[in-house]
């Protein structure tokens, strides 16, 4: 961290512990530390920047429903008709160009255009086509916003979803989950500001390794990082009180343990203590909070069955998409899932509809859901993956055992929620969904646009590190997509 | 005049008054107002330079250009640069809008001034070799407080009283040592009248052990230690030989240049040995990959990229990064710098993928440790003794082990029903086909992990398990690929044994089940089944059915021996299961070992009532059958050494022998380690267009940048010369960036708060003059670090009290004017171990390979490629006895799952070099101090110890708190917790099964004399000591 931030942080801490703690004599512990215990209800925002927003936020949060291994934009989103034309003939050099490959093709005798593994069709007011092995999604045609030609300079999985999440190839850098923390900090304080998900996926499991830097806090203070929230008795890491301590023990505790801290702070004068009391006392409610959120008994039947019936089991992307849900409600700032097993080298035909059938009817139901309680119109979604995958089959053409290999160059995300145009596509790719043939969307503009969603000029939202005003978006430039903008 | 320009001049007036009574120095007020807002267009980059035009360079910034002379000294009006800051036209004003870049009237005041003032010019403070200011005549104080109480006096500041003796002893003894004083070692100290009580304190303090451990801490997160490989994968690494040469090396006070050039070109050296071979280590700490696919000029790039970055960040204390795609945005460093410097490490014989298997990338080294400990003798002998335990019959043991088996054999096949599985799927990720369902059958099985889906069988009695049947169908297996692989590796530590012995048929490495309402393709890793025994029907030497899901030694799993017809396995679940509940089984068999081949098929049954197998071979069945009074004496020995050997009763004696085996090991035989070395063809290096490995230009040789002294006269341009250039007198930045980061270390903030950025977007240092001196002393000294930590922490200025006021905290607030004793939340590490020493259960050893301790969930599962690869640290495999109480710097760090509970407490996951870590507070920090198993179990300790020091409530009170904190408690501390007391007393002492369970926890055994209500009561006041701020805080 840069010191000169980490200066700045101290003495926000101290100017408001400063102030507490001078007042602490005469009042009582806990409506001087804890404000917001006597304000429940009122939504108050803690922590962020000054001046952040920077004009107002079409979304106050952000969903991201990140496909970990690379989707096949060919199969799902960006049908041509050239590729059934061209189906089992080279892929025209014209078109393949010089763009490298990775080292899995680049030594392969031929490269035979693969037609999307099955049709589709078009949906929605607009039209967008959307594979059949997405029938759920095709249902929600008019509620999102497909950019087909997002790019990306890497080809392989390490640099290209440290890239989609941090900004860069490189490790070291913040997540996008981590800036929104540091940038607009929480409305809930019983929450943290970024919580991520891992599922597995059934196509291919395991899937391609996923790491803790894609939704680490990289060079930005290490509280931003994304806590990760997972099934079982501890849904947050150490929830969980020692057997036999219950919520009264640990009240008790706890109460005797401020005494104590207040007590020397004052006589040492050291506002750090405040600080930490006030963030026991927050995981104390997390203890109740958490397990709260994380109680799907009580959702309705109808809902349960809309997500279909994975959400039953837990860890699984489903069941992930409905505790997004519940955490979005709850005015979680930024949500992100990871659902692995997108990577179909080899067995497309036999991993593709297991992969698609895991997220299918949960991404759907979850937007639809989000809709349905009002909460889509200020929630930014985003469906992602790191990179497409080849138009040319990788192994032989027919060969069941064949697949696609990683393709950068061009590939298909959606938007959708707050402030973005519902029912619209953006971009046109040529006509092997290869290369752009109009509208390219670098990674850093999505990034841009991402963060103009969030009310944050992204030329303005900087971290000083190593004597570099550090943004999302790099230091190459980047420019909002207004065509995706409602 | 345009008005809004008066008001400007008028605020900034203002401000210059005061600017003005003191003289402006360009390096301390100027330099940081131009890199900032600039030199990203006016400065050393050249293609980012606009109208040609260079503000970092006197000469340049006052000649005349097209549009006038942009500084002229002394000449406010005729300065176009003074003109442009204050234009209010958007196209004229500097920094132009665009950029988001401001002056603030301060700066312009600053500027101003400077201007009026000869606008003088000054080599950046940095690049010039330090030299010690004089001290004035008659001066008393030392250096330090001689430096630090002027800058106090001059902000109308006095210095703060020195600090009580409890907190210096805690202070210096967490600064030196990363571990509290005890008890008994505060006493001490606060009752030891001699004048030198301190001194002798700190020297203690240097010579203890523990010393190395604290000092090499900082050093592996500026090294980026990890020890698995990062990329893609992030299989496991071995390079904890280089992690004990740095101890090694701070505990014998290695001079500081020695401790740089060795890790820099160690192996060039015409004395070059073990240590310095191993301490080339420091540079293939950097994170690679065997990720397929990958191209391999770009890997290299990125491998040599990190080196220089890191050498920059924690040597020089220059940002060298940031010019690898372009001349540097602020200092004089070139694209042809950067290249010159990553020429150095460019000779290296590394490969662009490599390091799988936990193998290590090449080059690697078999070594001995150079660790120096006297505990081998000690060591020899507890293995001797536990191999004696082991040895010894313990007639109770025996008796209670076979009472067990005993019950299981008469258990054995009781009403066991098997019932086939009918199957519906079966997948594998990397594969695409071969493999197929039919009925209770798999078929085409390979060498890697599949899942296979069935139904639960509807049966009246619930499913006790599942047995696995391979019928023999195989050819003898050949060598796989894997095989070949690890004969090639001959350098590294596998105990494997050569293919052509292996007898077995192949190898069931792993064997996973879920029990499900929905049908999952795949085992779910949020509810595997837990078992209570594997068996099966026959088994080779070394590769028992309990041996199935026994990741800790590569090449574990069940193997029946080849040739000898159907073979079956056979798991029995801890909780039955019903078709009802759980209508969907989910199994996933792994032949992920790099022995044998695959069975090809098989077939899937459940079962009910009680499994017919047994773990136990045919001689021990034999004997369990022969009434013990019948048993010859041989027979009676064989029972015993096969209970020694297996039960669980003895476990933890193996698990002591294990630990204690390979501790021996460590430190007596050879291991292998990444190093550096030449290439016998050193790549070319050419200057990277953008930084982009597929754009070469110009080829460049290795050299030093242009800024700054030129390599040492007849030093060749190789590593080795770059050594001698980081410590030669002659460069300004070595010695002031190791200084600067050990004042960092002590102070919690550098003189310099920038400790990675020396350069001009790098901070003004707080106390110049004092970081000179220093480093002059330092060199002067023989790059003496123990005498330099010494002299801080004897100053006066350490040893002030950190106590403050209001007053003090509004006029110095983050104490950079270092008006008191420096407060800050201590790292990760030390909370971890300071709970584990206060719980009695640290384990004190130095050094050696990582370990396990505690995770709350297989965390490394979660995210990585296990059954889909050889890479090792794919599966979390918690170690036991020893491991788990080691010093934290030891616990195994995987770079895409670090620990838990460190991180938590802002520990970097060690991918990129990390000079200063964030402190930040947060709930889920006091999650893990409340509820993680080892701060748990050391509370549990803790009270133990508590409980043992005394009769007496209130003296066991003091002690606690002198262990804890240092210092005794308050009259009103110590009625808060004895009140706290009584409460838990009452608590458990009305409902001694809560008490039983709540000291459960962790598993380290408890003193079970102490009654169970009573320890549990002291549990709760040792939670709540080691919860204190004051516990996590060093004052």
């Amino acid at each position: 961290m840069h010191p000169q931030h980490e200066f700045q942080n101290h003495l926000t801490r101290r100017t408001f512990i400063g102030q507490s703690a001078r007042g602490v004599g005469g009042l009582a512990l806990g409506s001087m530390l804890f404000p917001e215990l006597l304000a429940a209800g009122t939504k108050t925002r803690e922590g962020g920047l000054g001046g952040i927003p920077h004009f107002a936020p079409k979304a106050k949060r952000v969903l991201c429903l990140f496909q970990s291994g690379g989707l096949s934009h060919v199969d799902l989103f960006d049908n041509k008709p050239a590729l059934h034309e061209f189906a089992g003939k080279d892929l025209p050099p014209s078109i393949k160009g010089t763009q490298r490959l990775t080292g899995m093709t680049s030594g392969q005798k031929g490269y035979p255009v693969r037609p999307p593994l099955v049709d589709g069709k078009a949906c929605g007011k607009h039209g967008t086509w959307i594979s059949n092995l997405l029938p759920h999604i095709q249902t929600i045609a008019d509620d999102i916003c497909i950019i087909k030609t997002l790019n990306t300079e890497a080809i392989n999985h390490d640099p290209a979803i440290t890239f989609m999440n941090t900004g860069n190839q490189q490790p070291g850098y913040a997540s996008m989950g981590a800036w929104a923390s540091y940038g607009l900090g929480t409305e809930n304080a019983n929450l943290p500001a970024f919580i991520a998900m891992v599922s597995q996926g059934t196509g291919k499991n395991p899937g391609q390794p996923v790491f803790s830097r894609l939704w680490g806090s990289g060079f930005l203070p290490s509280n931003h990082q994304g806590v990760g929230l997972r099934p079982g008795a501890n849904p947050v890491l150490y929830l969980q009180n020692p057997p036999t301590v219950d919520g009264a023990q640990r009240r008790e505790l706890l109460d005797d343990l401020a005494t104590l801290n207040e007590e020397r702070a004052r006589e040492l004068g050291d506002p750090e203590t405040i600080t930490r009391i006030k963030a026991y006392e927050m995981a104390f409610r997390m203890q109740t909070s958490v397990p709260e959120l994380a109680d799907i008994s009580q959702e309705s039947k109808a809902t349960l069955d809309a997500y279909g019936p994975e959400v039953t089991r837990p860890g699984s992307y489903a069941a992930n998409c409905l505790l997004a849900r519940r955490l979005l409600e709850r005015d979680v700032r930024f949500v992100q899932l990871f659902h692995r097993g997108w990577d179909q080298h080899v067995a497309l035909s036999r991993q593709l509809p297991n992969q698609c059938h895991d997220i299918d009817q949960p991404t759907a139901a979850l937007i639809k859901d989000l809709k349905a309680r009002g909460l889509l119109e200020d929630t930014l979604v985003i469906f992602a993956t790191e990179f497409g995958r080849t138009a040319f089959t990788q192994g032989g053409f027919g060969n069941p055992a064949s697949g696609r290999d990683h393709h950068g160059r061009c590939f298909s995300v959606f938007l959708a929620g707050g402030g973005i145009k519902p029912g619209f596509e953006y971009g046109v790719t040529d006509d092997f969904a290869y290369n752009i043939a109009k509208d390219g969307v670098h990674l850093r503009d999505l990034h841009a646009t991402i963060l103009h969603c969030m009310g944050i000029d992204h030329e303005r939202f900087t971290y000083k590190f190593r004597g570099l005003n550090v943004k999302l978006t790099g230091v190459e430039e980047a420019h909002v997509v207004k065509g995706v903008l409602a | 005049m345009h008005r809004p320009l008066q008001l400007a001049l008028f605020f900034s007036l203002n401000a210059v008054v005061s600017v003005q009574a003191e003289t402006i120095q360009f390096n301390r007020d100027i330099r940081p107002i131009l890199s900032e807002n600039c030199f990203s267009c006016h400065g050393s980059d050249e293609k980012a330079r606009k109208a040609k035009l260079r503000l970092d360079l006197s000469d340049e910034a006052t000649r005349e250009h097209k549009n006038g002379t942009p500084i002229v000294a002394g000449d406010l009006k005729k300065s176009v640069v003074w003109e442009r800051i204050n234009s209010t036209d958007e196209d004229e004003v500097m920094p132009p809008p665009k950029s988001h870049l401001k002056l603030t009237p301060s700066d312009k005041a600053k500027v101003k001034a400077w201007i009026e003032q000869g606008a003088k010019y000054e080599e950046h403070w940095a690049f010039v070799a330090p030299k010690r200011p004089a001290l004035p005549t008659g001066n008393k104080l030392p250096a330090i407080d001689y430096w630090a109480t002027q800058k106090l006096i001059e902000a109308g500041l006095k210095p703060s009283p020195e600090a009580d003796r409890y907190t210096l002893i805690r202070r210096v003894t967490l600064d030196l040592t990363g571990l509290p004083p005890t008890a008994t070692e505060v006493e001490a100290f606060v009752q030891d009248k001699q004048p030198d009580a301190y001194g002798r304190l700190v020297d203690r303090l240097l010579a203890n052990p523990h010393y190395g451990e604290r000092m090499g801490l900082d050093w592996l997160d500026a090294a980026r230690y990890s020890d698995t490989n990062g990329f893609s994968i992030d299989g496991g690494r071995h390079l904890w030989l280089w992690r004990d040469w740095v101890i090694q090396a701070f505990n014998d006070n290695k001079p500081y240049d020695r401790f740089i050039s060795e890790q820099i070109a160690g192996d060039l050296m015409p004395d070059t040995d073990d240590g310095k071979l191993i301490a080339t280590g420091f540079q293939r700490n950097n994170m690679n990959t065997h990720e397929g696919g990958t191209i391999p000029a770009e890997n290299l790039v990125n491998y040599n990229a990190d080196r220089v970055k890191t050498l920059g960040e924690s040597v020089l204390g220059l940002t060298l990064a940031c010019a690898q795609c372009h001349d540097h945005k602020f200092d004089p460093i070139s694209q042809k710098d950067y290249y010159r410097i990553f020429a150095f490490f460019n000779t290296l014989d590394d490969r662009a993928a490599d390091g799988n298997a936990g193998v290590n990338s090449l080059p690697s080294a078999l070594r001995k440790t150079v660790l120096k400990t006297d505990e081998l003798p000690a060591l020899l002998a507890r293995i001797a003794a536990l191999n004696q335990r082991l040895q010894d019959p313990d007639p109770k043991v025996l008796a209670q082990w076979e009472r067990t088996q005993q019950q299981r054999e008469a258990d054995r096949k009781l009403g066991l029903k098997l019932i086939p599985v009918k199957l519906l799927k079966i997948s594998t990720p990397n594969s695409g086909g071969g493999f197929t369902v039919e009925g209770n059958q798999f078929k085409g099985i390979t060498k890697t992990a599949f899942d296979i889906l069935g139904e639960t069988p509807q049966t009246e009695a619930p499913i006790a398990g599942l047995r696995f049947v391979f019928p023999d169908t195989l050819a003898a297996p050949k060598p796989t690929k894997g095989a070949k692989a690890a004969k090639a590796a001959k350098a590294e530590p596998i105990a494997a044994k050569p293919m052509d012995e292996f007898a077995g048929r192949f190898v069931l490495t792993a064997v996973d089940v879920t029990a499900d309402k929905v049908a999952g393709d795949q085992v779910n890793i949020h509810r595997l089944q837990k078992f209570s025994h594997i068996t099966a029907d026959a088994w080779i030497e070394d590769y028992p059915a309990k041996d199935v899901r026994a990741f800790n030694v590569l090449n574990q799993g069940w193997s029946p021996p080849a040739g000898t017809g159907t073979h079956h396995l056979t798991v029995t679940f801890a909780t039955p299961i019903t078709a009802k509940d759980q209508p969907y089984l989910t199994t996933q068999i792994y032949f992920g070992n790099k022995m044998g081949g695959a069975p090809s098929e098989g077939e899937l049954f459940a079962f009910t009532g009680h499994d017919d197998g047994t773990d136990l071979p045919e001689f021990v069945l034999r004997i369990l059958a022969t009434k013990p009074a019948e048993r010859s004496g041989e027979q009676q020995q064989a029972l015993w050494a096969y209970c020694a050997k297996h039960s669980d009763e003895m476990k933890g004696v193996r698990t002591d022998l294990a630990n204690a085996q390979e501790r021996a090991k460590s430190l007596t035989e050879p291991q292998s380690t990444m190093v550096m070395n030449l290439s016998a063809k050193p790549r070319e290096t050419f200057i990277l267009n953008r930084g982009d490995y597929s754009q070469p230009t110009v080829k460049v040789e290795a050299g030093t940048p242009s800024k700054l002294p030129a390599l040492p006269a007849g030093t060749p341009a190789n590593r080795l010369g770059l050594a001698q250039w980081l410590v030669m007198k002659e460069n300004p930045l070595t010695a002031r960036v190791a200084v600067n980061r050990v004042w960092k270390l002590l102070f919690g903030t550098g003189i310099v708060t920038t400790a990675s950025d020396f350069g001009f977007q790098g901070q003004w240092p707080s106390h110049p003059e004092l970081l000179d001196t220093l480093s002059v002393d330092f060199v002067e000294s023989g790059w003496n670090l123990k005498g330099l930590i010494k002299q801080i922490v004897t100053s006066s200025t350490y040893r002030q009290t950190s106590r403050t006021s209001a007053e003090v905290l509004e006029k110095d607030p983050a104490n950079r004017l270092l008006s008191r004793g420096p407060r800050f939340r201590l790292q990760a590490e030390l909370i971890r171990d300071q709970a584990l020493q206060a719980g009695g259960l640290l384990v004190p050893q130095l050094g050696g390979p990582s370990v396990n301790p505690y995770s709350p969930f297989d965390l490394w599962r979660e995210v990585s490629h296990y059954g889909s690869s050889p890479a090792t640290s794919q599966v979390f495999v918690q170690d036991h006895g020893d491991k788990l109480y080691r010093r934290s710097m030891y616990t195994y760090w995987k770079r895409t799952a670090p620990p838990a509970n460190m991180v938590t407490f802002d520990a970097p996951n060690r991918e990129v070099c990390t000079i200063s870590r964030s402190n930040t507070t947060t709930p889920l920090q006091a999650l893990v101090t409340l509820n993680d198993v080892q701060f748990v179990e050391a509370a549990r300790g803790f009270a133990q110890r508590i409980i043992h020091q005394s009769t007496d409530d209130t003296a066991r009170l003091r002690w606690a708190f002198l262990e804890a904190v240092s210092r005794p408690p308050s009259d009103k501390e110590q009625a808060v917790i004895l009140k706290a007391l009584a409460r838990e007393r009452a608590r458990y002492t009305a409902d001694k099964e809560r008490a039983v369970k709540v000291l459960t926890p962790g598993e380290s055994t408890r003193d079970s004399t102490i009654p169970a209500s009573e320890h549990a009561a002291w549990m709760q006041v040792a939670t709540l000591i080691l919860n204190l701020s004051e516990t996590v805080t060093r004052n």
